[in-house]
């Protein structure tokens, strides 16, 4: 988590895949949103550059030369295990993957190696991450993005598209963004951002946005429980009418025999202190009325 | 997803693990043999029993009675197809499971000598479950440390290859019998990981083989995009991407007495210019005589929707799904334009920029 801590403006950040066609348009999209993007890994276009990005077959190379710490991966998902096997290897200390669709074994792997090299893994696929106003990583649009109080933590990209835009109307931006993604097993989960959020200063509220399936709304409230966070966290949870057995378009929102409902969801982060929500604009509007907008 | 008993005990069988003598039927006039048989619904959901999917017939005129009862009726909104009818094992009666713990990022062991249909009263202390690494032999030591038993220790390490090998997020065997012949699998319960098929050759024939069951799973493999049907006689077809927001859309509009007859993550970034993706989804859509209204809702972060406005508007003249009324709200990269240029082309669509008023016209469309 430290790596996450101290993730800037200034971070040099390595972009793995960088000349495939989305690799290529969201360097360019980081880059002008202010992401410190220092190199790239091309099997194709090694040796060359991407608007004065500089290109290498590995990361070893990469890191060697342009000292990146943190990277974004932007593989597809049959090759994520090995590109983030490569970044751990090469040194970098974040890394964060955006592929839909990698192999449920693989995350597993991929969770352990990077906790024994103490490398914060966001993904397998996140939408991103991002300090609003300064740099990010990975997909969130910019219409969404401002910076402020709120601390965004999010399973899906679009919902949290929707509730980042909508609380920008209202003048109320972000203190940090941050997608867990969709999987069941994932680099970093809800309860392990919980420290971060104690001592993060700029952050004055959380917005967590979790759905069906899976326990880790439930683990969230067990840390928030045990460690109350002294600021206020509104959820919105979705997928109340998810088909049983059916992965909703995410792999983690599957539901088998009751357990992973909103209803168990509910009751522990309600019974942790905080406020759930069943809709969007009633989350929208609580969070502006805390901050004295008007929702 | 999780595979039908049946399909789990074919990869149970090709992994070395016993299970009893059985016959898929799906005729209700079949003849049974004049002999105990268990008949099971042989659905993708669990709890079967407890709905009334799993009968004990004690000779043919039962077995008989108790097909014609199961096949055709509905298992929790799954219609039963096909009935998995079998010898009756014998034996003490165990559970025998492997799964992800996604929290713990390990697999986890779990054995309790008294399975059966009541095994969620056990409290699951370490004398019954262990967390262990991904690999045969920390399977194998976390189940030697719940057993001593060797014909489930067996089992259990065939089934450790078969988790490893197919990938599996869970293989449950509940009730597992154990007797004096050996260990020999009353039920199965395996769980693919959708995201491995495209290198489980394997799994894609056996779920090909046994289409009508997973519609889902097969719509994503052949067309990369997830589209689950969620109420065949629903009223709203929803035209939507992004898991979450389409999920949070389909409460909302159902906490309003609105139908979705579809969940869609339709993936907007990877059209690729061309509405075709757009028409298979309306065709679908088509086929719902209960269809009173599309509801097009696209947050764009970056798919530039000048351009989907364009696309949306050629697949609508491609499949006008009867000319049901259209409400669309487009927000977003590019959003203002294409809105504008949505209502020159087609006056007759509801469009929006908030989400919320979109909402209540879709509603008052369904009603």
């Amino acid at each position: 988590m430290k790596a996450l801590a101290e993730f800037s403006a200034r971070t040099p950040v390595l972009v793995q895949g960088a000349s495939g066609r989305m690799g290529r348009r969201h360097t360019q999209l980081m880059r002008d949103y202010g992401t410190n993007i220092a190199a790239g890994t091309s099997l194709r276009e090694a040796g060359g550059t991407i608007d004065g990005i500089p290109l290498f077959t590995d990361c070893l190379a990469a890191v060697r030369e342009s000292g990146a710490s943190a990277s974004i991966c932007m593989v597809p998902p049959l090759e994520t295990r090995s590109a983030v096997e490569e970044a751990v290897a090469a040194g970098i200390t974040l890394i964060v993957t955006i592929a839909e669709g990698v192999p449920v074994h693989d995350a597993l792997h991929l969770r352990r190696l990077t906790r024994q090299h103490n490398v914060t893994w966001i993904g397998a696929s996140t939408p991103g991450i991002a300090l609003p106003g300064q740099a990010k990583l990975g997909f969130l649009p910019n219409v969404a993005l401002a910076p402020g109080p709120v601390a965004l933590l999010t399973k899906s990209g679009t919902l949290s598209y929707e509730v980042g835009f909508r609380l920008v109307q209202l003048g109320l931006g972000q203190s940090l963004w941050l997608g867990v993604g969709g999987d069941a097993v994932k680099g970093t989960r809800f309860a392990e951002l919980l420290p971060l959020m104690a001592q993060h200063g700029p952050t004055e509220a959380v917005v967590l946005i979790g759905e069906v399936g899976g326990t880790e709304e439930e683990e969230f409230a067990a840390a928030l429980a045990a460690r109350p966070l002294g600021k206020p966290v509104l959820c919105l949870l979705a997928g109340r009418e998810a088909k049983e057995g059916v992965a909703m378009g995410h792999a983690g929102a599957l539901i088998y025999g009751g357990a992973g409902t909103l209803a168990s969801k509910t009751a522990a982060l309600t019974a942790a202190g905080a406020e759930v929500f069943a809709t969007t604009t009633a989350l929208v509007t609580r969070c502006a009325g805390l901050f004295g907008r008007l929702g | 997803m999780l595979l039908v008993e049946s399909d789990g005990k074919a990869l149970l069988r090709h992994y070395g693990i016993a299970v009893p003598e059985g016959l898929v039927i799906s005729d209700a006039t079949w003849a049974p043999p004049q002999a105990p048989r268990v008949v099971k619904a042989q659905v993708t959901v669990g709890g079967r029993g407890k709905a009334g999917g799993v009968a004990l017939c004690r000779d043919a005129a039962e077995t008989q009675a108790a097909l014609a009862r199961i096949l055709g009726s509905s298992i929790k909104g799954h219609a039963v197809h096909a009935c998995l009818v079998e010898a009756p094992a014998t034996g003490r009666e165990c559970y025998l499971s492997i799964m992800l713990d996604a929290g713990a990022g390990a697999l986890r062991v779990t054995f309790i000598a008294e399975g059966g249909v009541e095994v969620e009263s056990h409290a699951l202390t370490p004398a019954l479950t262990r967390l262990c690494a991904p690999d045969e032999a920390s399977i194998t030591a976390a189940l030697a440390a719940l057993t001593d038993d060797a014909a489930v220790r067996e089992v259990g390490a065939r089934l450790a290859t078969l988790f490893l090998r197919e990938e599996l997020m869970l293989a449950e065997i509940n009730p597992l019998f154990v007797g004096p012949c050996g260990a020999i699998a009353g039920d199965a319960k395996l769980v693919l990981d959708g995201n491995a098929l495209h290198r489980q050759p394997g799994q894609e024939s056996l779920l090909r083989a046994n289409a009508a069951l997973y519609p889902d799973a097969l719509r994503k493999l052949d067309e990369g995009f997830d589209y689950v049907e969620l109420d065949p006689k629903g009223s709203i077809g929803l035209i939507t991407t992004g898991a979450g927001l389409s999920m949070m859309l389909v409460d909302e509009l159902t906490a309003r007495g609105a139908h979705p007859i579809n969940f869609l993550d339709i993936r907007t970034g990877q059209l690729r210019g061309s509405p075709a993706r757009l028409i298979r989804v309306l065709e679908w859509l088509s086929e719902h005589p209960s269809l009173r209204v599309l509801f097009v809702n696209i947050f764009a972060g970056i798919t530039d929707q000048r351009e989907f406005a364009q696309l949306l508007a050629a697949a609508l003249q491609a499949q006008p799904c009867g000319g049901v009324p259209v409400v669309a709200r487009l927000v977003g990269n590019g959003s203002e334009e294409a809105r504008a240029w949505l209502a020159a082309a087609r006056p007759d669509i509801a469009i929006f920029e908030d989400l919320e008023p979109s909402i209540a016209r879709v509603a008052e469309y369904a009603a």
